[in-house]
């Protein structure tokens, strides 16, 4: 135990002090909170941003249309005067266009209501801007379509005020917030990256070691589990530690720039969220540390670890490529296989309870099934770390990999 | 109780029998010699009975058992492929070695110390390693090896990228451990090397164990019945001699087997001659070896 102790004290210390993990840990909170300080200085929408790239923003939006139609008789009350000016031919319409005294003219055909037809002119190329300018004519006609009546018009606008109720014993979110339907996204992103980190530092760790030669001497004073479970518990503190200095600084920059970017200020993650979050980033990092630390164990050095890391990490992946179905349909057949898989379920299952809902049965099957696979996983790279393999300096093959994961001989 | 005891391992890679059939056993308190050329299965003989590597046949005794992780703090390794982390201080590096052999941080921090002035390594101990020069390693590494004074210490060719001086320092060391009582396993396929410091040896040639035994009674199995003479004047001819060769200054005479050397020393005192050396021949444990090594070459043939 004071061994273990003694290697996962080293361990943590060397990652920590390491410049590149200083730079890294500091960096990303920076950089993302320029990129939100200069967002909040501009306060305009991305919409508006990505238009005004492609031609110079309209400062005074003055418009026009012709109605051959003879439809539009009245104008909106929220209309503000002078924002639309009626043209009795196409001519005068550019004529005034081409002056520049509007920016642009809608044209409604004499078949609108067969067609739905309608041309907007405008002088320049944009056609981000000029979709959004679209949805104020639609207001007109929309409110002329329905004989002048504003209520029935706005009803038609947004027909669906939709007034989420969640059953679920979680403390209520705002599901109406688009965060809600970001969050099972970022959690899934979090936990791969959170998982693939740490595990990375593992199998930096182990070859390093190995290209260091150092390998020998700990073999020859500490046993194999010792020196894994030491490593393990090290490198996933540091994965933790990462974690929470880049959630505290993004929940600080979110708080202060909550208002510019219309967040609720009491958004929060439902409390069993953390917690099975850290019980399934505790046993699947465990899982991917150990193989990644097998990995380490078989490959003579750190560049030819590229082939194998990606053969291991592809159960984890699987979740990101079906996320979409994952979120959309959180209990089907899909969902519940991914979750409950211990290879996948650490990302799958987040995906899930972010998602909501999830049968509590199913949260423990799930655990049940990680932590068993986490320590055979961990005991089977132990066996692997005391066998030649290590000092071999043969190159990786990946059945080479399998046979000693099992116990046979590599 | 012996220190170490190998009964008849074996151990294969792939298709190459590293080690095959070896028995051996290191008594307390000595400095044993494991020799043998290049390639010939030493490294892994050490790694089996450090129990890094399981054999595939046979046992290994070692301090009165198998190898249990107490054990392991009683044993000081100096491995063949030396290592050290690079990207450290040499004194963290150390000390975290020197925890790992079970020394708490004063005993590690005062005894590294000590080393570290006795190895002329005091000033730079606060450098990365990769800093230091081969031969600094190689001393940083003896420190690994010795600090928690172990038991039994097995190093696996200490004299490599060592200069004369450095060699005579880690020779006098080895022997300090042993008058303090220290057990000494010492790999090298320097044979010169043992034959100045170690008490028994073991030879090991492609795995297989071909030579066993005390030093001195290995060479007087292997001597011939030859002398060598040193006198003042050219040496005359002496009947019972049946050649003569220059030998680093002095005379090879090789003897007839019915003619014993007292007989020769009474024919050059009669005959009046100055001798300033007379001895008998011994082989050199090179010379044993290439016998050795040829003779199996010749019985494969």
């Amino acid at each position: 135990m004071k061994k273990t102790w003694q290697i996962l004290t080293n361990e943590f210390i060397s990652v920590v002090s390491r410049r590149s993990f200083i730079v890294t840990l500091l960096m990303v909170p920076l950089i993302s909170g320029i990129i939100m300080l200069v967002v909040s200085v501009l306060g305009k929408d991305t919409q508006q941003m990505v238009g005004s790239l492609i031609s110079a923003p309209v400062v005074a939006i003055h418009e026009g249309y012709v109605d051959h139609s003879g439809l539009i008789r009245l104008i909106p009350p929220e209309i503000p005067a002078g924002r639309l000016t009626a043209f009795s031919s196409e001519e005068a319409a550019r004529q005034a266009l081409l002056s520049g005294k509007i920016s642009a003219y809608y044209i409604v055909p004499q078949d609108y209501i067969e067609s739905g037809e309608i041309s907007y002119v405008r002088q320049d190329f944009n056609p981000i801007t000029g979709i959004s300018q679209a949805e104020f004519f639609q207001t007109v006609l929309r409110f002329n379509l329905l004989g002048g009546n504003q209520e029935l018009a706005t009803r038609l606008g947004q027909p669906l005020v939709l007034n989420k109720v969640s059953l679920a014993p979680e403390p209520e979110r705002d599901q109406n917030n688009l965060m809600t339907f970001f969050l099972p996204y970022g959690v899934t992103m979090l936990f791969y990256i959170l998982i693939m980190t740490s595990a990375g530092l593992m199998l930096n760790s182990v070859t390093t070691e190995k290209q260091n030669r150092v390998i020998e001497i700990l073999m020859a004073s500490v046993t194999p589990l010792q020196m894994l479970v030491g490593k393990i518990v090290a490198l996933g503190i540091t994965g933790l530690l990462q974690t929470v200095v880049w959630s505290a600084s993004g929940w600080i920059l979110l708080r202060i720039s909550g208002s510019s970017l219309s967040l609720p200020a009491s958004f929060q993650l439902p409390t069993s969220i953390l917690i099975w979050g850290a019980v399934f980033f505790l046993l699947g990092y465990a899982v991917y540390a150990s193989l990644m630390a097998g990995v380490g164990a078989l490959v003579p050095n750190l560049r030819e670890a590229s082939q194998a890391t990606f053969i291991i990490i592809i159960p984890l992946i699987i979740p990101l490529i079906v996320i979409s179905s994952l979120i959309e349909n959180p209990h089907g057949t899909l969902s519940t296989v991914l979750s409950l898989f211990p290879l996948t379920s650490p990302v799958a299952m987040m995906t899930r309870l972010a998602s909501g809902g999830v049968p509590f049965w199913q949260l423990l099957l799930a655990a049940g099934l990680l932590a068993g696979t986490a320590a055979l996983t961990v005991r089977a790279v132990a066996r692997m770390f005391r066998a030649q393999v290590l000092l071999s300096g043969q190159s990786f093959e990946i059945r080479r990999f399998f046979r000693a994961l099992a116990g046979k001989a590599a | 109780m012996p220190s170490v005891e190998v009964n008849h391992i074996s151990k294969t890679f792939g298709s190459v029998r590293a080690v095959d059939d070896v028995s051996f056993v290191v008594n307390p308190g000595e400095i044993f010699g494991l020799l043998g050329p290049n390639g010939a299965g030493k490294t892994t003989t050490i790694r089996v009975l450090l129990d890094i590597f399981k054999p595939d046949a046979g046992s290994v005794s070692i301090l009165g058992g198998a190898m249990t992780e107490a054990k392991k703090n009683l044993i000081g390794y100096l491995p063949e492929e030396r290592g050290l982390y690079q990207d450290i201080s040499l004194d963290r590096c150390l000390t975290y070695l020197a925890s790992l052999k079970g020394l708490n941080p004063g005993e590690a921090h005062q005894r590294i110390g000590e080393y570290l002035e006795r190895f002329d390594l005091a000033s730079v101990r606060q450098k990365k390693v990769k800093e230091l020069s081969k031969g600094m390693q190689q001393k940083a590494q003896l420190i690994v090896a010795l600090v928690h004074q172990p038991d039994l210490i097995i190093i696996d060719e200490p004299f490599a990228s060592l200069d004369p001086i450095n060699t005579q320092m880690v020779k006098d060391l080895l022997l300090e451990q042993r008058s303090r009582g220290a057990t000494i396993l010492m790999s090298t396929h320097q044979m010169h090397q043992v034959e100045e410091l170690a008490d028994r040896f073991v030879l090991i040639d492609h795995g297989q164990a071909m030579l066993y035994g005390e030093l001195e009674t290995i060479r007087r199995d292997y001597s011939s019945n030859d002398l060598l003479v040193r006198a003042t004047t050219p040496l005359p001819p002496l009947p019972g001699v049946i050649r003569t060769e220059p030998h680093n200054g002095a005379v090879k005479l090789s003897l007839a087997p019915e003619v014993s050397p007292q007989e020769i020393l009474g024919m050059l005192v009669a005959r009046g001659i100055c001798v300033e050396q007379f001895e008998i021949a011994m082989p050199t444990l090179d010379e044993i070896f290439i016998r050795v090594v040829q003779g199996r070459k010749e019985d494969k043939a």
